[in-house]
């Protein structure tokens, strides 16, 4: 039924459905919604055709073997699907009505458009076989991104969040194309293959400045101490919906383009490049919780805890590439699903309130399906069985502990207490402080509360139930 | 069958709580009868497996669950991943420590009827709670358990956070990071255990037949007991257990004392002693030591407090500290002495708990200053809180006596002069104990009475109830100990075989 050679189809909706959508939106009226919809139809019709792949461990190769797709790819695709149908549904409520009854956000299809491209830059890195490939992904993930933050043109804070993160962006960029420069230096070739015949066959000084640079650069996109300070102020300035993308989205393509360097070409010199992953892990991982305690705004708050979660994922790059992988791309799943869930809640209160912790007193007396949701997201995210967030950081920690590295699993998992401190925060307002005066009423659409219950049903669900992890990653291998 | 219906036990209250989500929240009637329904429910299947475990005796137990004594043992597959399955199983002390938490959850739920505030979600977070202490006394299997031991943070914060009393977010929050802070311990040494184990299992069985190495076991022995002794607030992270209590609502109050801070016990005696016994002979003579603290000071500091929960808070310490004055002795009377005190405190300690909840809902003051002579208005929650307090003072006829009595003899045995001299201070601090409960009976119960506290109404039916049934408990125990000791004695005897063969440590090597 599904021919090897059709591994390729999921890509190609993809790739079509901003131009189409751009295509319909010019040759109808203003008030239609048919983009909207084919947006929708197409995104969901991308990940029922991604999980039609069956997980082997073949690899599809294509075009003169610069496009691969492994099993890794395919589920990392469907991560980037999923956030992207989230992200849409998001920021749907945005273009509705706003506040004070106005959009918050215009253009639509444009939005739609966008946010598909940088889904499909996700797309490029998990299947480059080449560095320069492997950059296209990596900016195609990242232009979209500075376009989206400053989505909302009245919003001089958005500006300004765009500003900065084009800035540093750029510069990032720029040390992450030098290094790569050195790497071929080092290689003679861009291919991976060749990269890594050059490793296994030995080192040199030029492959540790290439690998500093690419480190400086990708560790700009993950949020990696001490790349990390554009972070709070860009989510905070983003409209709500980008801001959940940038933190899902984004930090998933950095991670796989980590993944598949450390797993493809360097894999020979894996073991001579795990101290520094597990110095930025820990650094990362504490300088985030640290920043986490103090904040009072929602947005600024999700950044730092955001960070710390970056720290988190980096641990599982410790262990070996079969555990390393499923356990990144299980940890993203979860991730995911209790990101945008608490994103969900924030938009929704956001649409009445402001988005600070003010905002959710009383909320467990006023909404309890809201209340409950932000309980299950932020003990998720903290770690806290039977959530799904503590068996995705036991897959991270498992990968972490089989390359014998306790120290640093020790380390993230007393830092955990920390993060639990910070996310109770957030549970306190809503459930213990008593609200000032009388509270706004909060009312919730349709897709809102089906969205917030199947998100709280999957992060209930996901670690608990064996068919997720053992159906998917026991035919996962590589 | 009984296997089956021994893992409904678990499954009940999850189901409890996803039966009442589409009731609406403003039919609290319906919402508490389903709820009581089903706490009584689990209590009348835990009574007849208990009764199911005492009438097999020694006869037929599941073999491949070797070297424990298991009944009902199931094992599936779970997260193949990393070789974790759901093992579950139950040998005497399993199903005591069961029956405890029954018992005290039914009480919880009977106590809460008059709870301010949304009480669909706080009867669904009390069966959750009790969801994760069921699943600690049945599991076998290290990730299972500690899955099930690490939710009850989740529950706890939010139901001292959403219905506490006073500064609830900082009592609720120092326990709940206390609590992580030691999961986060065990968490850690349960990956080394895992891995330095070598036998690609998380079952408590399998890694009970190796011997860890013994660079790993100690440091990691101490890690371990330390993080479960956390929640059983030994000396120094007892200090969570006052401050968590007084925020407490009463079932909370009466689920974390009577059965959560027994988990960290039960913890330390079936993971930590029995997975590294070897360290445990080194590293426990230090523990007595700490045991200075729960069990002299304790009670030295509950006779200077005035609020009822933070005096019984620091009886509960004194009295866990009893418990680990059993363990640390390292003999079978010793461990017995130990697991009687972590059920018969569990009776006792609810009983308190529950009894102050009911004053304090009539009185609306835990000062015992402000209080005098209510005797004569609510002589049966006095006479109830009395009680318990006798029991605590481990007055003969009360399962006290009988759990201390087996724990002194225990200690003493052992020929450590230290672990005697802590053992003579805590024989000795029994006297304190009976100053401070006397002292606050005394104020609380007699003398004048403040005419605000003329309208005072005696507890009614379903208050009644719960105080009878859990003095009937008390007494059960102390007057007749043979029955639940015999099956005690069963369950510690392999946790003792393995304790007694580790091989003498070799200390610096």
């Amino acid at each position: 039924m599904y021919s090897i050679s059709n591994q390729l189809i999921p890509d190609l909706i993809l790739l079509a459905l901003p131009f189409l959508i751009l295509i319909v939106r010019l040759c109808s009226k203003r008030t239609t919604v048919m983009p909207w919809r084919i947006a929708n139809l197409g995104l969901i019709a991308t990940f029922v055709m991604l999980n039609m792949i069956p997980l082997t461990n073949s690899e599809g190769a294509f075009f003169l073997s610069n496009w691969r797709v492994d099993d890794f790819g395919v589920l990392m695709r469907e991560v980037f699907v999923l956030s992207g149908i989230l992200g849409l549904w998001l920021a749907k409520d945005y273009f509705d009505h706003g506040a004070d009854g106005k959009p918050a956000l215009m253009h639509i299809t444009e939005f739609m458009a966008t946010l598909i491209f940088a889904t499909f830059g996700g797309f490029i890195v998990v299947s480059a076989c080449d560095m320069l490939t492997l950059f296209l992904g990596l900016e195609m993930a990242t232009i979209p991104m500075y376009a989206l933050t400053a989505w909302n043109k009245r919003d001089q804070y958005g500006s300004e969040a765009a500003t900065k993160y084009i800035l540093m962006g750029s510069v990032a960029t720029a040390f992450e194309l030098f290094g790569f420069s050195y790497l071929y230096g080092f290689a003679g070739s861009i291919h991976f293959s060749q990269i890594a015949s050059a490793t296994s066959a030995g080192t040199s000084p030029l492959l540790w400045i290439a690998l500093l640079f690419i480190f400086c650069g990708i560790g700009f996109k993950l949020t990696l101490f001490p790349f990390y300070t554009w972070a709070p102020d860009v989510y905070e300035g983003a409209p709500t919906p980008v801001t959940a993308v940038l933190s899902v989205t984004s930090k998933a393509t950095a991670i796989a383009f980590l993944v598949v360097l450390l797993y493809g070409p360097l894999a020979p010199v894996q073991d001579k490049i795990v101290p520094l992953v597990a110095l930025l892990a820990c650094t990362t991982l504490f300088v985030g919780n640290l920043g986490a305690l103090k904040q009072s705004r929602l947005r600024r708050f999700m950044a730092y805890s955001s960070i710390a979660q970056a720290g988190y994922i980096m641990i599982a790059l410790l262990g070996p590439g079969y555990i390393s992988k499923t356990a990144i791309v299980y940890y993203l799943f979860v991730y995911t699903v209790a990101n945008y869930l608490a994103f969900f809640v924030f938009g929704v209160i956001g649409h009445y309130r402001p988005e600070s912790f003010n905002s959710l007193r009383g909320l467990s007396k006023q909404n309890t399906l809201l209340a409950v949701a932000l309980a299950a997201a932020m003990f998720s995210l903290a770690g806290i069985p039977p959530l799904a967030g503590f068996f995705g950081k036991f897959h991270l920690f498992f990968s972490g502990a089989t390359a014998g590295h306790y120290m640093v699993v020790a380390f993230a998992v007393l830092n955990n207490v920390l993060a639990l401190y910070y996310y109770l925060q957030v549970i306190k307002s809503a459930w213990a402080d008593e609200p000032e005066g009388e509270l706004s009423p909060i009312r919730m659409v349709k897709r809102q509360r089906f969205v917030v219950i199947a998100l709280l049903a999957a992060t209930i669900l996901l670690g608990v139930l064996p068919f997720v992890s053992n159906n998917v990653f026991t035919g996962f291998t590589f | 069958m009984e296997t089956l219906l021994f893992n409904l036990i678990w499954l009940i209250p999850l189901l409890t709580v996803i039966v009442c989500i589409p009731v609406p929240k403003t039919n609290t009637k319906l919402l508490k009868g389903i709820h009581t329904f089903s706490g009584s429910l689990v209590l009348a299947l835990v009574g007849y497996l208990t009764y199911f475990v005492y009438a097999q005796g020694s006869a037929a137990v599941h073999e491949s669950a070797a070297p424990l004594l298991l009944r009902f043992f199931t094992d599936i597959p779970w997260l193949q991943a990393f070789n974790v399955h759901y093992i579950v199983g139950a040998d005497g002390l399993n199903m005591f420590l069961l029956l405890l938490t029954a018992v005290i959850v039914w009480a919880g739920i009977l106590v809460s009827y008059n709870i301010k505030g949304n009480q669909k979600v706080f009867f669904a977070l009390i069966q959750m709670l009790a969801t994760s202490v069921y699943g600690v006394f049945m599991s076998m299997d290290l990730v299972l358990f500690f899955v099930f031991y690490e939710m009850e943070a989740l529950c706890m914060y939010l139901m001292i956070a959403g219905y506490g009393s006073g500064n609830k977010d900082y009592g609720g929050k120092k326990l709940t990071l206390t609590l992580a802070f030691g999961s986060s311990m065990i968490l850690a040494t349960l990956f080394g255990i895992y891995f330095e184990g070598g036998v690609n299992s998380w079952s408590i069985m399998e890694l009970s037949k190796v011997t860890l190495p013994m660079e790993f076991q100690m440091w990691a022995f101490p890690l371990m007991f330390m993080g479960f002794a956390v929640s059983s607030s030994l000396f120094p992270f007892h200090f969570w257990s006052p401050d968590g209590h007084a925020s407490a609502p009463t079932a909370v109050s009466m689920l974390a004392a009577g059965v959560m801070m027994k988990m960290g016990a039960y913890g330390c005696l079936r993971v930590a002693m029995f997975l590294m016994p070897e360290a445990a002979k080194i590293w426990l003579p230090y523990v007595v030591l700490l045991l200075i603290f729960n069990v002299v000071l304790g009670p030295f500091i509950a006779l200077r407090h005035k609020d009822l929960k933070y005096i019984t808070a620091y009886s509960s310490i004194s009295h866990l500290g009893l418990i680990f004055l059993g363990l640390a002795a390292l003999t079978p009377v010793g461990l017995r002495g130990a697991s009687l005190q972590m059920i018969s405190h569990g009776f006792l300690t609810g009983l308190f708990f529950a009894t102050i909840g009911m004053i304090y809902e009539r009185t609306h003051t835990r000062d015992i200053t402000q209080m005098g002579g209510i005797m004569r208005k609510i002589p049966f929650l006095g006479v109830g809180f009395v009680i318990a307090g006798f029991a605590g003072l481990g007055l003969p006829g009360f399962s006290g006596f009988v759990a201390e009595s087996n724990i002194f003899i225990g200690a003493f045995q052992q020929g450590d002069t230290i672990t005697r001299i802590v053992t003579i201070l805590a024989i000795l601090s029994i006297t304190t104990t009976a100053v401070y409960i006397l002292q606050t009976a005394n104020r609380m119960l007699h003398g004048n009475m403040p005419a605000k506290y003329e309208s005072l109404t005696d507890g009614c039916f379903r208050e009644k109830l719960v105080i009878v049934v859990l003095v009937a408990c008390l007494l059960l125990i102390g007057v007749f100990p043979g029955w639940i000791s015999d099956l005690l004695d069963q369950s510690i005897a392999p946790i003792f075989a393995k304790i007694s063969q580790a091989a003498a440590p070799v200390v610096g090597g």
